[in-house]
């Protein structure tokens, strides 16, 4: 296929478009798309005829781990077809026609302008590889608000596009948890939208809703009125009122005919029977049926799950640039560390008892400046172990009673006490220089920036003031 | 004051016998009679008969075992969830292990439903069942009544508790004896020492329930099945169609079943125990209400039993011409007698109220002490109670007689029961209008 309009010159050769030295890749119905090929093109153009075929072609792409393919552009060349809201929040825009390929360049541009912006990093969890891969989408395509949209498709009921195009059906749910961990994070505000209830077992939304006995869970129950007769104090279900012969309503005891509700009959509730195990109750209860493992609940039982409106932070921008390596709870877990919090409460008690003694306690702060070039640089399991080992140096340097933890992947802090702030510093001193020499002798063309900064612990001033003091060294 | 008594002591010495007798007729010819002399023989020989029927109650305990029948517990009320856990908990710990427990709630406006429900899900209670509207508490025992797949029914209040076999001792005079329509339960006072008046109740429910049921039960003219206790034949209820409307369904639905030619009985071994009302104020509404129930039902709805037409039977007769006589017409004999002691004998008027205190408190120290033996719980101590024995004089001889006597004016004149709101208005209207 061909345009020679000087304005619209494009060559289709092989699902192959190029443009003023642009290469599309375009999708037509029943193309396969292999990724490691994908890699070459500069954006995709999906021919949207089949929504199968677009969805499979977007999850190829905006599911893949890699940033260089997850990013690229994505067009629709769109006929009439159906509007769906996740196709629709994954392209980048929509065209009629090829002649019309010129129009997306500026945005391709724009795209590729902000995607310079951003560090590529390794994450040390599933989690912050997520949360990482969701704040690069939204800061490439200038997108602020992570808006659920109800989506029959989803196996949740509702779709975070750039988060849920990572996950299947059946495990689209843990979105939720993802989008939980960055929210705790400060990466992303929240504003509540709706609440969702999942399958206590799969975690399915696809769940039906049925009335049933209490004692067997049996759908199969009728209901019935219940008659209170006034005059004698008969009361029970209508079908003993009824007789075979007229429609009126006979009383079975005193054998006198109802005449007129709240004159002389009322009725003042009503009465289920079961037709498989024929009990009686008046509560009917709700269980849920999970259409996806077929688990029958009760709805009590089932995992209320909050839906919000994301809105992206200052922190989540900043962390799209530079890359986001960790969640809190994945440096939580080293053996040695304790967690920030109970780090910060210990420093408090230690100005506390300080100013009771006279003793002199610091506080210690060890600082990877490009730690984050360093995790790009190796796998998941290297950059525990290489934390593990960071955290082994540090204690053996230091007392048992001492504390130590993290603030962030880049950050490690210290508490070294009742020594002197100059024995503090030495200690400092020596650990930097080992971390210094392992990480130079296991990554040979990496020249590591690590620095420190020792403060003697200040009984006037707070504990968070002190500990800012430490961390404000390195940013300055 | 010393004067007074040498007067009243000199008064005394010289009294005769016969004068005596003259000045407390009333005592001698009705209350002695009937409540010492008639009850003592009565008492000696339900025990004589007890021993002679040994072996055969035996027999009808091992048959109720091997039976092991179905019994469904009916507990009607409004407003009664605080107390349906503890009753739950202790029918859990009854001998008899095969009821079903059905709740049924009247249009409760507090949280009984909530607790209920939560209840029947965790196991305690077979069977909840909630009138959203009020419909009285004859429509609640018959709602629970016509779900109720036990052998026998059991009908309950919620805020009483039962002893451990309760439940099989009121379950096991129906295979002693198959003409048996209905048992009653002993109901014995549980907050006896909350106040003077839940004392004096406790004297009285000794008096009248432990003992005093044994007697009209053996005698074959008891008349009123506690609703806090009772139990009946489950064919029998729906053949009588349950309960009608009340107040005083309790006595009306024995009345019913004894129309059908069954028996009544009264169980001592069925031990139920019940808070009775605390103040004085809350008792006198209460008996209002029980006493009502004599013109009401004896009277008005049944009153067939004292005619000689097809329905008559002497047990029956004999059964409501006491009830009648002793509380209706002798109530109206003592004012007689009033009368009589102030118009002749109006100078002595003061000595006799003394001698009169005296010879009840003698009376009901005698019966108290006397009576202890036949009564369960025997071994039980008594000495708390002796000390409030004279205050039943006024508490039974002048505050329940003044109580009766404006219940059956208020009936007989006014028709009060039917606007008294323990029964909603709506089905008292119909009751009203049918004459029942």
């Amino acid at each position: 296929m061909e345009n020679n309009n000087q304005d619209t010159l494009y060559q289709v050769v092989d699902n192959v478009l190029e443009f003023q030295g642009h290469r599309f890749f375009v999708a037509t119905q029943g193309t396969s798309l292999k990724t490691e090929q994908a890699l070459i093109y500069d954006a995709f153009i999906i021919e949207a005829g089949d929504l199968n075929y677009t969805l499979h072609i977007l999850k190829k792409i905006r599911g893949h781990l890699n940033p260089e393919l997850y990013l690229k552009p994505i067009f629709l060349l769109k006929g009439n077809e159906k509007h769906d809201p996740l196709v629709n929040n994954l392209t980048d825009g929509v065209i009629y026609s090829l002649d019309q390929v010129k129009l997306v360049i500026p945005v391709m541009e724009q795209i590729y302008l902000k995607v310079a912006d951003l560090s590529f990093t390794r994450s040390l969890s599933f989690e912050a590889q997520m949360i990482d891969k969701i704040l690069n989408m939204m800061y490439s395509r200038d997108k602020k608000e992570l808006e659920p949209i109800p989506y029959f498709n989803s196996g949740i009921g509702y779709s975070f596009p750039e988060a849920s195009i990572n996950f299947g059906y059946r495990d689209e749910w843990q979105v939720l948890d993802i989008l939980d961990i960055a929210e705790k994070e400060g990466l992303f505000a929240s504003e509540y939208l709706d609440r969702i209830y999942l399958c206590n077992n799969c975690s399915g939304g696809f769940l039906s809703y049925r009335e049933v006995c209490p004692h067997c869970a049996s759908t199969n129950a009728s209901s019935e009125d219940l008659i209170h007769h006034f005059p004698c104090a008969f009361i029970g279900p209508i079908s003993d009122f009824k007789n075979e012969i007229d429609n009126q309503l006979n009383c079975p005891k005193c054998n006198k005919m109802l005449r007129h509700i709240g004159v002389d009959y009322d009725k003042p509730s009503i009465i289920y029977t079961c037709g498989k195990c024929n009990s009686k109750f008046q509560d009917i209860s709700v269980r849920a049926k999970c259409m996806m493992c077929t688990k029958d609940a009760e709805v009590q039982y089932l995992i209320p799950r909050d839906v919000k409106m994301y809105r992206m932070t200052k922190k989540g921008e900043t962390s799209a640039q530079t890359g986001y390596i960790s969640t809190s709870k994945d440096i939580e877990e080293f053996i040695g560390t304790v967690k920030l919090e109970t780090f910060k409460t210990m420093i408090k008690y230690e100005i506390e008892r300080l100013k009771q003694t006279d003793y002199n306690s610091n506080i210690a702060g060890i600082y990877l400046k490009n730690a984050g070039e360093l995790y790009s640089m190796i796998g998941a399991s290297s950059q525990r172990a290489l934390l593990r080992d960071l955290v082994e140096i540090v204690r053996r340097n230091i007392r048992s009673s001492d504390l130590i933890t993290f603030q962030n992947v880049n950050i490690v802090l210290v508490s070294l006490n009742e020594i002197p702030t100059k024995v503090a510093d030495n200690i400092l001193k020596e650990i930097i220089n080992i971390i210094s020499r392992l990480i130079k002798q296991n990554f040979k063309n990496f020249d590591v920036d690590i620095r420190y900064s020792v403060h003697q612990l200040n009984t006037r001033l707070s504990h968070e003031l002190q500990i800012q003091q430490v961390t404000k060294d390195f940013v300055d | 004051m010393v004067e007074f008594w040498d007067d009243f002591f000199s008064y005394l010495a010289s009294v005769g016998y016969m004068k005596l007798v003259r000045i407390f007729w009333f005592y001698f010819l009705f209350e002695f009679f009937r409540y010492i002399f008639l009850e003592t023989l009565a008492l000696f020989s339900w025990k004589f008969k007890q021993r002679v029927n040994r072996k055969a109650l035996q027999e009808a305990r091992k048959l109720m075992w091997d039976e092991s029948p179905l019994v469904s517990i009916i507990v009607p009320g409004k407003n009664e969830g605080k107390h349906i856990f503890k009753l739950a908990q202790s029918l859990r710990e009854q001998t008899y292990k095969n009821y079903e427990l059905i709740i049924i709630d009247d249009g409760s406006d507090d949280a009984t439903p909530e607790i209920c429900k939560n209840l029947e899900r965790n196991g305690m209670i077979t069977l909840f069942l909630r009138n959203d509207v009020r419909g009285g508490k004859a429509s609640a025992a018959n709602l629970g009544l016509r779900f109720a797949k036990g052998k026998y029914i059991i009908h309950l209040d919620a805020d009483c508790s039962y002893d451990r076999d309760a439940i099989e001792n009121i379950i096991i005079p129906f295979y002693f004896d198959q003409r048996i329509g209905a048992v009653g339960g002993n109901v014995m006072v549980r907050n006896y020492k909350e106040s003077l008046c839940t004392t004096l109740q406790a004297i009285e429910y000794t008096d009248t329930i432990s003992v005093g049921r044994i007697v009209t039960s053996h005698l074959g003219i008891y008349r009123v099945i506690s609703g806090a206790f009772g139990a009946f034949r489950s064919d029998v209820m729906q053949r009588i169609g349950g309960w009608d409307i009340g107040p005083g369904l309790d006595g009306d639905i024995t009345v019913k079943i004894r129309k059908l030619g069954y028996k009544i009985h009264f169980e001592p071994l069925a031990v139920c125990l019940t808070s009775v009302p605390n103040t004085f104020r809350k008792l006198i509404k209460q008996r209002l209400r029980w006493d009502k129930s004599l013109i009401r039902f004896r009277l008005r709805k049944h009153r067939d039993v004292f005619l000689p037409n097809q329905s008559f039977k002497l047990g029956n007769f004999v059964s409501f011409a006491e009830n009648v006589t002793y509380n209706l017409v002798l109530n109206i004999f003592w004012y007689g007698y009033l009368f009589d002691m102030i118009f002749n004998y109006s100078s002595q008027l003061k000595y006799i109220i003394i001698m009169n205190f005296f010879l009840y408190t003698l009376n009901n120290y005698f019966k108290f002490i006397l009576f202890s033996p036949f009564r369960e719980r025997k071994h039980a101590p008594i000495h708390y109670f002796l000390i409030y024995i004279p205050l039943m004089v006024f508490y039974f001889g002048y505050l329940l007689r003044l109580v009766r006597s404006v219940a059956y004016l208020s009936e007989i004149f006014f028709k009060a029961s039917y606007k008294d709101p323990w029964n909603p208005a709506k089905t008292s209207r119909h009751a009203k209008e049918m004459g029942l």
